[in-house]
């Protein structure tokens, strides 16, 4: 098969992944100011979860709606045991400082991280495991030729595709969509408005975990599962999101395609080996050239 | 009726409030003027639950505001439009409408829709407007969009920080007379915060001038018109 | 005048500093067997790295958690130069210093741009690719295999006056002048006019820059200082028996960061404290888990939890780490 098609297939495929951790990150950053560099050990962690359920004989898509769950949760749990109580000490000095505000979370979220990936070792032994795909992992065929895609491949497509959907009319279609989105703009006039930012807080932590989990359901069938997979995850989502501006879903999204072709034809036309340096560049490009993002404008980017 | 007791308001060494106590009296407007820096916003804000104060109580009718989050404040019907035409530009018009009546979506559907309906007729162009987002408004319409947005949520009590900051002086006139005429035809109790007090006075009941986060005169409005000598003093004007 | 005269005292002061932990290791050096000899070689070392992250983030409020990206740059400048060049590992450390400072100036344009969560992520994209370039272009960078470099043998003049050295004593003693010379320029740097400089852009953009402090040039000089330990601390590291991708991986990045968290970003006492406890926990909790019994499964990721847990007990209870909670204790006595 054509190499051309081949690496637009993964793109697509990967980029979809990518899509979902960025959203993930971009949704926390936008509605708690926070970058979560514990996200993919949150998704490694429930994906763990999930593995084990289907150990135990659980079928698979009780085992995938419980990672699911278990995403939210994790996710609602660091931010009310960890990120609130840190923002609410308005007194302590060094939160006082500007630079130490975004700082401190960004180190709270690094313990996170390790906590979650030492625990998982301690569970689960932290030797690769497989994690299994829905449906087959081969490459589909038409007649007598193959495709340069998978049933997977487009099981992933399918179910990001659904969820970015689902998450786009829960945005602009709901009450709390608005209540997230108004929380994330201006807090002063949402709470003013009534509305307890907090708990909207937590809810963008909560949906954000499940973002993550998914995706760490949907790359593991790829890339077994270890304590240590998804930390690649989480660098090419945060270029993603950056790519896309840090502030706007849609370029989040957008720029986690935009990277996973950029991935897949490095991969394809280049080596795997030049992936970590192409995202280096990538993201300096992005940062240099369009620091406010795809989509963003210039007034919007909270740096 | 609005009273507030000898209340604190301090940011780290600067006291904001410094012992103010006053009263607003129901169904009527009440002014507060003093120079920039007086600590009008600071009040506002104390009594919204958006700072805390350091001592003093604040309470509406029976209820005590003092200690209440701003959520709560704001379900006991006190609603604040912050200083500086508080909108949220990046949202719609029709969705920072929605916005203010948020939280009572459930229990009071029907009444919000009509609430919402009443903002609508107050300020027709809003209704025009509605699919815009706020940040294309001019700045009038954006100080009644961010009016409709506190009162959809059906307040008893009102909040305004300098609506005429910025705006040509038509249109804060004609702003805080659709205030006025709301505060006779529905009870509703206004604390009208202004720096520039003819207009804002004329309208009031009763008017309040502070100064360095004290109280230095609280007196019927017509006679602070009158009192041209505390103004020059105060305002310098 | 009087602020002559105290940047005197301060010199004096942090003179003194430094010789008091040249003095204390050295001694602590002599009650230790071969392998805590080590282990006091590679707090050295470490010591300069952590120093290079007090001083950025401490100092300026900014983070990497590239630092081990950094180290990589010294490590394989100076085996470079060795092997290539055949110079002397001290010529080749003390270049690695002028390279790895030159990387920081690159670093810094970009960095000044950048702050709280962008500089995050960016240097930790970093972290992963900095050491695939060894990868990437092997030939030159001899990929995964790396350099195998070493600190040689102690001049005969050491071994004069102090008799047999061994390898590991040998070892700290290359580490433990850099260190105490480290320890020394950062002690003076954050006290001199620059180190309150930097701190007023730590604490608030806007009033720095209305006080007419450049803030982007500023911000670079931060991160030449910061660059130029790191990589010093990475050619030490290296130099300790290879230079090579897995030397320096992102964990590593990462466990420097604990150390200067939980012993307070702001403080040097702290840094010494946290590289300490970087280094020694392993082996405390190795000597627990063997006396517990615990299965192995929980004692190779027991220190790894640790660490964990330490960074985010110090984040809650005190983001000042624990310099800061001494602090807060004699505070309270003074009361
Ligand atoms: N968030 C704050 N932090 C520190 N000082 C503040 C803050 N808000 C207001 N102040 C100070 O409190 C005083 C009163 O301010 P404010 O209430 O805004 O005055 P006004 O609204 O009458 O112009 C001023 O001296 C101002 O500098
Ligand atoms: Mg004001």
């Amino acid at each position: 098969m054509n190499s051309f098609l081949t690496a637009f297939f993964a793109g697509t495929s990967q980029g979809a992944i990518y899509a979902l951790v960025s959203l993930g990150l971009v949704l926390v950053w936008r509605g708690a100011g926070v970058v979560n560099f514990a996200q993919m050990g949150q998704a490694m962690f429930t994906t763990y979860i999930a593995s084990q359920l289907i150990q135990n004989e659980y079928s698979y898509w009780s085992a995938f709606v419980i990672a699911l769950i278990s995403g939210a949760l994790l996710g609602a749990l660091v931010d009310l045991g960890i990120m609130r109580p840190l923002s609410s000490r308005k007194n302590s000095l060094l939160l006082n400082s500007q630079s130490m505000r975004t700082t401190i979370p960004v180190i709270a979220s690094l313990g996170i991280l390790g906590v979650l990936k030492a625990l998982a070792g301690i569970f689960w032994a932290g030797e690769e495991r497989g994690f299994p795909a829905p449906v087959p992992t081969t490459g589909l065929r038409l007649g007598n030729t193959d495709l340069a895609i998978t049933g997977f491949d487009l099981f992933v497509i399918g179910v990001v595709f659904l969820t970015l959907v689902l998450t786009t009319i829960f945005f602009t279609r709901t009450g709390m969509g608005l209540a997230m989105r108004a929380s994330a703009l201006n807090p002063e006039v949402t709470r003013l408005s009534g509305i307890r930012v907090g708990s909207v807080r937590t809810l963008s932590w909560a949906i954000s975990g499940t973002a993550s989990s998914l995706a760490g359901l949907l790359v593991t069938p790829k890339t077994n599962l270890s304590p240590n997979t998804l930390d690649l995850l989480l660098i090419v989502g945060f270029t993603a999101a950056v790519v896309g501006g840090l502030t706007s879903l849609a370029g989040s999204v957008l720029g986690g395609f935009i990277l996973g072709y950029v991935i897949a034809f490095v991969n394809v036309y280049s080596a795997p080996e030049n992936v970590f340096l192409a995202i280096l560049i990538f993201l300096l490009l992005a940062l240099f050239l369009r620091p406010q993002g795809i989509l963003g404008s210039k007034e919007v980017r909270r740096v | 009726m609005l009273k507030v007791s000898n209340l604190v308001t301090e940011f780290a060494s600067i006291k904001a409030l410094n012992d103010i106590s006053f009263q607003a009296k129901p169904g009527r407007i009440t002014t507060v003027i003093g120079a920039n820096g007086a600590g009008k916003s600071t009040l506002l804000r104390t009594i919204s639950g958006l700072e805390r104060p350091t001592s003093g109580s604040i309470t509406w009718f029976d209820e005590e505001l003092t200690d209440k989050s701003v959520e709560a404040i704001v379900r006991s019907g006190v609603a604040q439009v912050p200083e500086g035409h508080a909108v949220i530009s990046q949202l719609s018009v029709a969705e920072n409408i929605e916005l203010g009546g948020l939280f009572r979506k459930r229990q009071a559907r029907g009444d919000l829709e009509i609430a919402t309906k009443d903002v609508y007729e107050l300020f027709p162009i809003l209704f025009e407007r509605r699919r815009e987002p706020a940040g294309s408004l001019s700045g009038g319409e954006r100080q009644m969009l961010a009016i409709s947005r506190a009162l959809v949520a059906r307040p008893k009590l009102l909040l305004l920080d300098e609506p005429s900051l910025g705006l040509a002086p038509l249109i804060s006139a004609q702003i805080i007379s659709i205030v006025d005429e709301l505060c006779k035809s529905t009870g509703l109790t206004v604390l009208l915060v202004e720096q520039n007090a003819n207009t804002a006075l004329a309208v009031a009941d009763h008017g309040i001038l502070l100064a360095l986060g004290k109280v230095v005169a609280d007196l019927p409005a017509k006679e602070l018109i009158a009192d041209s000598a505390l103004r020059a003093a105060y305002l310098g004007y | 005048m009087s602020k002559v005269k105290s940047h005197k005292v301060i010199g004096f002061r942090s003179t003194r500093l430094a010789i008091i932990f040249f003095l204390f290791i050295l001694l602590l050096s002599m009650q230790f067997g071969p392998y805590n000899q080590f282990q006091l070689a590679n707090i050295s070392t470490l010591l300069i790295a952590v120093l290079s992250i007090t001083l950025l983030t401490g100092a300026s409020g900014q983070i990497s958690l590239g630092q081990g990206a950094i180290m990589a740059v010294g490590g394989y400048s100076a085996a470079l130069l060795v092997t290539r060049l055949e110079i002397s590992m001290w010529l080749a450390f003390v270049l690695a210093i002028f390279i790895s400072a030159l990387f920081g100036l690159f670093l810094g344009l970009a960095a000044a741009r950048l702050s709280g969560p962008y500089l995050a992520g960016t240097t930790l994209v970093m972290a992963l690719a900095i050491p695939s370039i060894a990868i990437r272009f092997d030939s030159f960078f001899s990929g995964d295999i790396g350099f195998s470099v070493d600190y040689g043998y102690p001049p005969d003049w050491l071994t004069n006056l102090l008799g047999e050295i061994s390898i590991e004593e040998w070892s700290l003693y290359v580490a433990l002048p850099f260190a105490a010379l480290s320890l020394f320029a950062v002690l003076n740097l954050s006290n001199t006019r620059s180190g309150r400089t930097w701190r007023a852009v730590r604490d608030n953009e806007v009033a720095a820059s209305l006080a007419g402090i450049n803030i982007a040039r500023t911000k670079v000089i931060v991160f030449v200082c910061s660059s130029a330990l790191a990589g010093l601390a990475g050619a030490i590291y290296g130099f300790r028996g290879l230079v090579a991708p897995s030397v320096y991986p992102t964990d590593l990045s990462l466990l420097l960061l604990t150390a200067a968290v939980i012993g307070g970003l702001r403080s040097i006492g702290g840094a010494i404290f946290g590289t300490f406890v970087i280094v020694f926990l392993p082996d405390v909790i190795e000597k627990i888990t063997k006396f517990l019994e615990l299965p192995e499964t929980i004692s190779i990721y027991l220190p790894a939890l640790m660490i964990g847990l330490l960074l985010l007990i110090t984040v809650i209870l005190n983001p000042r780490g624990s310099a800061g909670a001494l602090e807060h204790i004699r505070h309270r006595h003074k009361h």
